[in-house]
């Protein structure tokens, strides 16, 4: 029965099943008139699926209760249908909504479904032949989470060291992403001259496509022919002294690639904030300045009783946004690091779980270890938000 | 008197001066690894890994410009990018627009509840998706093909689209379509009508953010595309710049041809982007 060996062709088959019972139950509602009675749902949830698996069992064998499954949720798919779309009071803004949210079921949701699915299994090198062919993977349980925590994703490195300098990366970054974006806003919005030519200059990191910037930034860090080791060069030969500092050329790629990665990001990622906090401060009505200025406020009073309080509403969802932005990096890492031959000194939850699937070839390892990831991330956005709101009624 | 007014004016310009001096410096440092790109673009063929720090290289010239047209397939990895890109951003697009004024207009069981989805698939690693999207991609047999592309891009945007266009939705005033509903259109003539003609600037800015998304993107494209004739410019570009001798020149000259357009759209509706950036998150 090749038609039910994998899971997309259930999916296609389900679709099947539903459009022909569709136009079979659509003539009983209209011809009949069947909507008004309340029986009509549940009979049909009933009869359908029994019917079919009743004509289709002497065939089937051992797939009827698959088949009866199957029609079992095309009926609650046509059934819903029918009593939200064709018969509601809502069918327009139903219908307008369908398009997309069939898009992000299939492409978000049914992916998520899946992924979880794939972590029960295993999924990898040598089994995936296996599935191309006949749809089925060693059933395994949980023997890919308890991997996840007790072997390396990679080849060294274990999830809680990975879990360690993720949490560091993502720290460091978004403290300099809004430090160094605070500063430069703060300075722009001094009423200087060549204003907007600075603001246009300033942002090309974030309007630069990122992977060109990246491997840019990349040759920038090459241990010879790298812009920032040619200066380093220079200044140790110009100021022999700073040798002793230790300060010189570094294999900045193969010795420290987790401070390249993160000096890149940084870069990359202050004109994002930058812009987000001007736009904040210039919102700031400069009365709250003028009368700060009478009753005699000092430079760092007005930073910290006027601005700081006034900005917070722009700041906290650019701080979000940036904290699970900067927590699911790959291109960054993988850009720098990727490479045949390249570390994983500097990878990230993200990156690892990346390289695991597509340089290692561990599918379902890899499946178990995103669900980790993610039950990670919604675990701190839940907490953080929580935080948030509780903030919000304290004021 | 005089002599504090002097002295109030010098302090005055010595904080005008550091204000620019700081700015200068880290404008700097934003614009010069592009320059650095241009400049390596104009190195003659025998000087790539030289040390030298000057912006225009002795002997500059465009050979690096000339071989990447002619000996790689930089022509053909950018008409990818763009025939991928393009039917990503009008499906992304299309499909937001009618999502967002169901959201913006009516009020029907579910709306809170789908709001919600949107907003937390925000929070879905983009990396965890990959692994399954490839999977069914190969599954269907679509690996290498621009329609596997397209399937793994299209909704890649959508939430945030629709929050985009369901702000500027909100900004329409009803009383125009309840006009329209009035003179005898129905409530679908009046989307199309009027309230599409008078969203254009939020459907431009959806379609661009759409588009730079998609065109930006490396990852999904490296498991799904194999062989270089289907290559996007990412994939083209991370092949110049990975192979064993790096081709250091006709990479900066791909950078360059792909960055200066990019940059100057960006640029010019960074304004509107940055709004609904900040739009969504502020209202929600």
């Amino acid at each position: 029965m090749e038609i039910f060996k994998s899971v997309y062709e259930v999916v296609w088959f389900i679709l099947l099943i539903a459009l022909g019972v569709a136009a079979l139950e659509g003539y009983f509602y209209y011809h009949f008139k069947y909507h008004d009675r309340s029986w009509f749902i549940p009979a049909a949830l009933a009869v359908f699926p029994a019917a079919a698996m009743a004509a289709a069992a002497p065939i089937l064998g051992q797939y009827t209760f698959r088949l009866w499954l199957e029609f079992f949720l095309a009926e609650i798919f046509i059934a819903s249908a029918f009593r939200y779309l064709v018969k509601g009071r809502h069918t327009v803004p139903y219908l307008l909504l369908a398009p997309a949210f069939a898009g992000l079921a299939l492409l978000l949701v049914y992916p998520f479904i899946f992924e979880t699915y794939l972590s029960f299994h295993d999924l990898k090198l040598t089994t995936i032949m296996m599935w191309k062919n006949t749809g089925r993977i060693p059933f395994v349980g949980i023997d890919q989470y308890v991997k996840v925590f007790t072997t390396s994703p990679l080849s060294e490195i274990t999830f809680w060291a990975l879990l360690g300098r993720t949490l560091l990366w993502t720290f460091t970054n978004v403290f300099f992403h809004v430090a160094g974006g605070f500063a430069l806003a703060l300075l722009l919005n001094n009423n200087i001259r060549f204003k907007g030519a600075y603001r246009t200059l300033l942002v090309i990191p974030w309007a630069m496509p990122q992977v060109v910037a990246v491997l840019a930034m990349r040759g920038e860090f090459h241990s010879q022919n790298g812009f920032v080791n040619i200066v380093l060069a220079k200044l140790t030969a110009a100021f022999p002294f700073l040798v002793h500092l230790g300060i010189g050329p570094v294999q900045w790629l193969s010795d420290w690639p987790l401070a390249t990665c993160t000096l890149i990001n940084i870069w990359l990622g202050i004109p994002f904030m930058m812009v987000v906090i001007l736009g904040g401060l210039q919102s700031i009505s400069s009365s709250y300045y003028d009368a700060a200025d009478i009753d005699g406020a000092s430079y760092f009073q007005k930073l910290r009783y006027i601005t700081l309080p006034l900005i917070r509403p722009v700041l906290m969802p650019a701080v979000t946004l940036g904290t699970v932005w900067t927590f699911n990096n790959i291109n960054v890492i993988y850009l720098v690091t990727g490479q045949s031959g390249g570390t994983e000194r500097a990878d990230i939850l993200v990156s690892a779980l990346y390289k695991a699937a597509f340089t290692y070839n561990r599918y379902s390892y890899s499946a178990a270890f995103a669900i980790v990831v993610f039950a990670l991330l919604f675990f701190i956005s839940v907490t953080y938000l929580h935080g948030f709101d509780a903030a919000k009624e304290e004021r | 008197m005089n002599k504090e007014r002097v002295s109030i004016q010098r302090k005055k310009r010595v904080k005008f001066f550091l204000i620019h001096a700081v700015i200068i410096f880290a404008a700097a440092a934003c614009v010069y690894p592009l320059l650095r790109i241009f400049s390596i673009s104009l190195r003659p063929g025998d000087k790539l890994f030289s040390t030298d720090l000057s912006i225009i290289p002795a002997g500059a010239n465009f050979s690096a410009y000339a071989s990447l047209l002619k000996d790689t397939m930089f022509l053909r990895w950018l008409w990818n990018s763009l025939v991928i890109t393009l039917s990503t951003s009008l499906i992304g697009v299309s499909l937001a627009s009618t999502a967002a004024y169901a959201f913006s207009r009516f009020r029907f069981p579910g709306k809170k509840a789908g709001l919600i989805l949107l907003l937390s698939s925000q929070m879905i690693p983009a990396g965890m998706l990959i692994l399954p999207l490839f999977l069914m991609i190969m599954k269907l047999k679509l690996m290498n093909t621009y329609m596997g592309m397209i399937i793994a891009y299209s909704v890649s945007s959508l939430p945030f689209s629709i929050w985009i266009l369901k702000g500027y939705y909100d900004t329409i005033p009803r009383s125009l379509e309840e006009a329209a509903l009035v003179d005898g259109t129905s409530q679908v003539g009046a989307f199309w009508r009027i309230i599409l003609p008078l969203s254009t600037p939020a459907l431009s800015i959806a379609f661009l953010f759409n588009f730079t998304a998609a065109w930006n993107e490396y990852l999904v494209a490296r498991v799904v595309l194999f062989s270089s004739k289907q290559y996007t410019w990412t994939l083209g570009l991370f092949e110049l710049q990975g192979q064993y001798i790096t081709q250091w020149g006709m990479f900066a000259a791909g950078s360059m041809l792909v960055t200066i357009p990019v940059l100057c759209v960006f640029l010019y509706s960074s304004k509107w982007l940055i709004s609904g950036l900040t739009l969504g998150s502020v209202k929600g």
